[in-house]
């Protein structure tokens, strides 16, 4: 055990080997000697500025704070010493001095690191008679609540923004007596992991604002769940009261999203609560919606689809699904479409460019584990945005940026991600593809042979820029380097061009390629066969069919899996014309709204995430699995894989015969544990670039806040700045060019379709390049989330 | 919510200070390493003050902040720990009382509550004419003199209630 | 002897007598029993009657909804709904105490930070309908409300001992 490296100290008479320079908390910690604390935490700087970790060491005169302390050899450190315990108390009666003594109304009590050392270490009198200190409180957004008079000032909260969230909107203002932790001036937090800070805080300081006062610490039930707004899929616990979600918080995952959780991912849990609940299927009958029982409404379902395939053959039908589904749901699903002989089933409903899809991997990953980008040198993202898309992988690599890896960026709009950037490159979309060629040419001896013919016309007329080359030197001469492409690249109508590129540059730079996909489940998606070009397995075969064409062309019966054609297609507007003009749309969905009534003709309540069990398939191809929880009162949902069971049996298809969402798994379980994550794909199919010179293009991002069904419901995410995000961003340039500078709304025409929008000037944005949020309220009435587009003054 | 920061228009600190005052700046940041700008903003915020009537306001602060690109958080942070930063307006001359122990020994209390009475202010108000606040510090090393006070930079020391007064009276 | 004695003692109704002169006794001294329900027993200012919640002279309800009655009720008779009211105060939207469960232990009223659930003097009630056992919290109130005064006059007078 013991070799030269380590040394020997003792910690309360038990001897213990350890390496020098480490601090003397974190060898307690691990040897299960508990230290009071309060400042400090095992993922930020030490601070040691609350000193409830004094600890006695010999031969020091005075107590030294353990967090702080690094090892010594021989050192000897008595954690319940006299002297260890004294200054302990005494350090508690001067944190307790203007602490308020309002533990029955505050949202810690029971939970609260305060009381629980206050019980441990704390004395029963304070000699303090003199007033205590109170403090205003500031607004500081949605999600988070202040009780600045609680505070004990162990300024955690100010290190996490420095530190992990690399955006400081906390500070200390003032000194002494008038120290106060907050933002100065009001204003909302903006980090998209801001949340984190209610966990962080050690008192009520800062607590959660949409649970507020709603349920104590003890009533409160725990539920191991995976969070299902991104590919990251990180482990949550969520926290029932009677049986409804009241909060969800983060499971500790070191490989994962370690102890953290983004803001989507914690406070989603209120759209579970909206009254836009589809508590009853329904039906509509004549025009009208009718309530009616499980019963019958399955067996219309049944007799349609019968119906559909007899009368107007299996391509008649259309299942759409959502890339946040289940795996089980997904599996089930392409078993039914199997049974039925329908091959139009599809995930990829942002998706536009479908050129290479023949020759895609058989399942899409990141490449590489998601702990693995905290040690990655360097790193080339395009078309993508994790700070708001994959909040957790963005807090990966800002991990990495601070330790000098070089991370650079091919964008729509300039992105800050609250890190240090090697290099941004910004352009349209169709410019993104010729960013790509230059960074490509830039490369020493960049091997253009095996691309594609379009992709070759790029690139022989790439003239690179500095930064180009910057970018190409930076993959090329570091160790480990990775190219990944993001939503927004999967979404580009230049998809094809984009991978090609991405592929050609990660293989001749020795660099791992890898996707971040939409939704919790995507690559779960590439495996259930959600693809017409799909099987079940993963294995792809050659077919055309993917979500355009089965959107062009409408058919006569729709089945949506949890999505909301309004939001959650590219083309918004296309998709609900095309759900209009079909004769059947089946909608399984926990939620109901004015829209779906128009379109739809029979819903079917579904449990949405924490009232089904199931499993994801995260973006490293880790397949995590989680129970159900009990549904919501009052309502006749089912976990959408039993709905499916009973269809299957229903329809007389085969394989419906399991008990439950883990039968589903068991029937792969080969398969599954044989997922290899490796991309591997070699490319020649790619688009053809529209010639659309001198216009000014569309490009988008889906509002973070409205990715999916239960996102767009959760208030206090709708209310904070960046669930409210609906101007039109162009830059000083663009807006010069088109005699926009002045105008403050503009009326943006798209297609067929025009709307009013505020007007934004935002220098982030490429030239002759149109940023407008997708799936918001607004723009679900405008055309697709990349395209032409003209602006007039409104 | 409102977001203050939204509706604060962004002035740069070059449109809110002179350009004599941005030399000035200048020269402090050339004093540190290029990465190490941020370590300007006390110097920074000083000149600021300075070039606005002796007083920081939110914008100014977060100029400075734009201007050595730190977050304006940070700079709030210096700006409050600091009493020789202002934040609000102040008089022509700001009347500094030293507190501390020599000066409190010597009746430096006594002197600031005349202060108070003599000038009809309270500490962090200004006169009506605008000419006089008053203020109390810590100490500034002129124990020998106690009491003493400092108006702008300079120190008046051995301080009686007639001295002061011929001080007040010769501020004009 | 001792039969002799015995032959006396039935023969002269001496143990009639006695337990005649002790019936006599009872019969002219001073009577304990009382006539409920027109008479009633004195009570301890501890009594443990039927629940209340109190308000504050200002006519503001003590309750916080912390809960602590809630958590320490040994028999889970309490059941309480907490929300943020519009002035940003903690407060009740439900308080319920189910009086067939409830054991009288005086728990809650321990537990309360600020007195407002407490057990009153009132132990006399019915009830006539399955599900009027459930003391909502606006009857609580109410009880309160009219008993204030000797709710009050109680707990000072239990004051010294707590």
């Amino acid at each position: 055990m013991s070799d030269s490296t380590t040394i020997t100290i003792e910690i309360d008479g038990k001897s213990i080997q350890v390496k020098p320079g480490t601090m003397l908390m974190d060898i307690a910690d691990d040897n299960d000697i508990f230290i009071p604390r309060f400042c400090y935490h095992k993922k930020l700087s030490v601070a040691a500025n609350c000193r409830m970790c004094l600890v006695e060491v010999e031969k020091a005169p005075k107590p030294l704070p353990a967090c702080a302390t690094p090892v010594a050899d021989g050192m000897k450190v008595f954690t319940k010493s006299p002297l260890a315990i004294a200054a302990q108390k005494a350090t508690m009666e001067f944190l307790l001095i203007n602490h308020p003594l309002d533990c029955p109304i505050c949202d810690q009590g029971g939970e609260c690191e305060l009381q629980d050392v206050a019980m441990g270490y704390g004395g029963d009198v304070s000699q303090y008679d003199e007033g205590k200190r109170v403090v205003n409180d500031k607004d500081i957004g949605p999600l988070i609540e202040t009780e600045m008079t609680r505070c004990i000032h162990c300024t955690r909260c100010v290190r996490f923004g420095i530190e992990i969230a690399g955006l400081q909107e906390l500070g200390a203002t003032g000194r002494g007596e008038n120290m106060r932790i907050g933002t100065y001036i009001e204003s909302a937090l903006e980090s998209e992991m801001s949340g984190n800070v209610i966990d962080l805080c050690p008192v009520g300081a800062l607590t959660a604002k949409p649970s507020r006062y709603t349920a104590r610490a003890w009533e409160l039930t725990h539920h191991d769940s995976i969070a299902p707004h991104d590919c990251v899929g990180s482990n949550i616990h969520v926290h029932t009261f009677r049986g409804l979600a009241n909060r969800v918080v983060p499971k500790n995952n070191e490989s994962i999203n370690e102890c953290w959780l983004s803001d989507r991912d914690r406070f989603s849990y209120q759209g579970l609560l909206s009254n836009h609940r589809l508590r009853d299927p329904m039906i509509k009958v004549d025009g009208e919606w009718q309530e009616t029982d499980w019963n019958t409404a399955l067996e219309k379902v049944r007799d349609t689809i019968a119906d559909t395939k007899e009368n107007s053959g299996s391509d008649q039908m259309g299942f759409l699904v959502s890339p946040s589904a289940t795996l089980e749901e997904m599996l089930l699903l392409k078993k039914l479409a199997n049974g039925l002989d329908v091959s139009n089933i599809d995930h990829r409903l942002r998706q536009v460019d479908f050129s290479h899809q023949n020759q895609q991997p058989k399942f899409m990953s990141l490449g590489l584990p998601i702990e693995a980008l905290d040690t990655i040198d360097a790193m080339l993202l395009v078309g993508s945005n994790p700070g708001k898309e994959q909040p957790i992988i963005a807090h990966r690599l800002r991990k990495a940026a601070k330790n000098g890896a070089e991370i650079s960026l091919i964008n729509h709009r300039d992105y800050s991600l609250s890190m240090p950037l090697h290099c941004q490159l910004t352009e349209s979309y169709t410019g993104l593809v010729s960013l790509l060629a230059e960074v490509a040419q830039s490369l020493p001896g960049f091997n253009a042979t095996s691309l594609p013919q379009e992709a070759k016309a790029l690139f022989d007329k790439a003239e690179p820029g500095e930064d180009s080359r910057r970018i190409a030197d930076s993959l090329n001469n570091k160790k480990i380097s990775a190219v990944v492409i993001g939503n927004q690249a999967i979404n580009s109508p230049c998809y094809s061009l984009i991978e090609v590129f991405a592929r050609a540059l990660a293989e001749q730079t020795d660099s791992t390629f890898g996707y971040l996909t939409e939704g919790a489940n995507s690559t779960g998606a590439c495996f259930a066969g959600i693809a017409p070009n799909r099987k079940l397995g993963g294995e792809i075969e050659d077919r055309s069919a993917n979500t355009t064409t089965m959107l062009s062309e409408p058919r006569n019966l729709y089945i949506l899996h949890n999505v909301e054609p309004e939001y959650d297609f590219a083309d918004p507007v296309v998709a609900v014309e095309t759900m209009i003009k079909s004769d059947c749309v089946v909608c399984l969905t926990p939620f109901i709204s004015d829209d779906m009534k128009i379109y739809a003709d029979i819903l079917l309540p579904i449990a949405p995430f924490v009232e089904t069990s199931g499993s994801y398939i995260n973006i490293q191809g880790k397949i995590q699995s989680f129970k159900g929880n009990t549904p919501v009162e009052n309502t006749q949902a089912r976990p959408a894989w039993k709905i499916m069971r009973v269809l299957g049996n229903l329809l007389h298809i085969d394989g419906f015969e399991q008990l439950s969402s883990a039968d589903v798994l068991q029937e792969f379980e080969s398969e599954l544990s044989a997922i290899k994550a490796d991309n591997q794909a070699n490319i020649t199919e790619v688009c053809v670039l529209d010639s659309v010179d001198s216009k000014l293009l569309r490009s988008s991002q889906v509002n973070m806040y409205r990715v999916d069904n239960i996102t767009r419901r959760a208030t206090a995410l709708q209310k904070t700045p960046a669930g409210q995000e609906d101007a039109v961003h162009i830059n000083s340039n663009t807006a010069a060019k088109y005699n926009l500078n002045n105008a403050s709304r503009v009326r943006v025409k798209q297609n067929s379709t025009a709307v009013g929008m505020p007007l934004k000037i935002d220098n982030s944005v490429a030239d002759n390049s149109v940023w407008i949020a997708a799936a918001t309220n607004v723009t679900k009435k405008l055309g697709p989330m990349f395209g032409v587009i003209e602006l007039e003054v409104d | 919510m409102a977001n203050l920061r939204d509706g604060l228009e962004k002035k740069t600190l070059t449109t809110l200070v002179s350009s004599k005052a941005i030399g000035r700046i200048d020269k402090w940041i050339d004093k540190y390493p290029l990465e190490q700008k941020k370590s300007a903003v006390m110097a920074a915020l000083r000149i600021a003050q300075e070039e606005n009537q002796g007083y920081l306001t939110t914008e100014l602060m977060n100029a400075v902040a734009q201007y050595l690109g730190m977050p304006n958080i940070a700079v709030y942070e210096v700006a409050t720990f600091y009493s020789m930063y202002e934040h609000k307006p102040i008089g022509k001359y700001q009347i500094c009382v030293c507190n501390s122990i020599s000066c409190m020994l010597n009746e430096s209390e006594e002197l600031f509550h005349y202060l108070q009475e003599r000038l009809g202010v309270k500490p962090g108000e200004v006169t009506q004419d605008g000419r006089f606040s008053i203020k109390e510090v810590e100490c500034l090393g002129a124990c020998t003199g106690a009491p003493m006070v400092m108006i702008g930079k300079e120190y008046y020391e051995n301080l009686t209630h007639e001295k002061m007064d011929k001080i007040l009276e010769s501020l004009n | 002897m001792r039969a002799f004695a015995q032959i006396i003692k039935s023969l002269f109704l001496i143990e009639l007598l006695k337990g005649l002169s002790l019936t006599a006794r009872y019969f002219f001294a001073k009577k304990i029993t009382i006539q409920y329900p027109e008479e009633k027993t004195p009570m301890s200012p501890r009594f443990r009657g039927i629940h209340a919640l109190r308000r504050y002279k200002n006519g503001e309800e003590r309750c916080i909804a912390c809960k602590l009655c809630e958590a320490v009720c040994p028999a889970l008779a309490i059941t309480i709904d907490s929300e943020q009211r519009e002035d940003g105060t903690r407060r009740t939207t439900r308080y319920d105490i189910d009086l067939f469960k409830c054991i009288y232990c005086g728990f809650c009223e321990e537990a309360c930070p600020v007195d407002s659930i407490v057990e009153t003097r009132f132990f006399e009630y019915h009830f006539e309908n399955r599900g009027e056992q459930i003391m909502t919290k606006k009857m609580l109130l109410e009880l309160g409300d009219q008993h204030e005064k000797q709710i009050a006059a109680d707990r000072k007078a239990d004051a010294p001992y707590r």
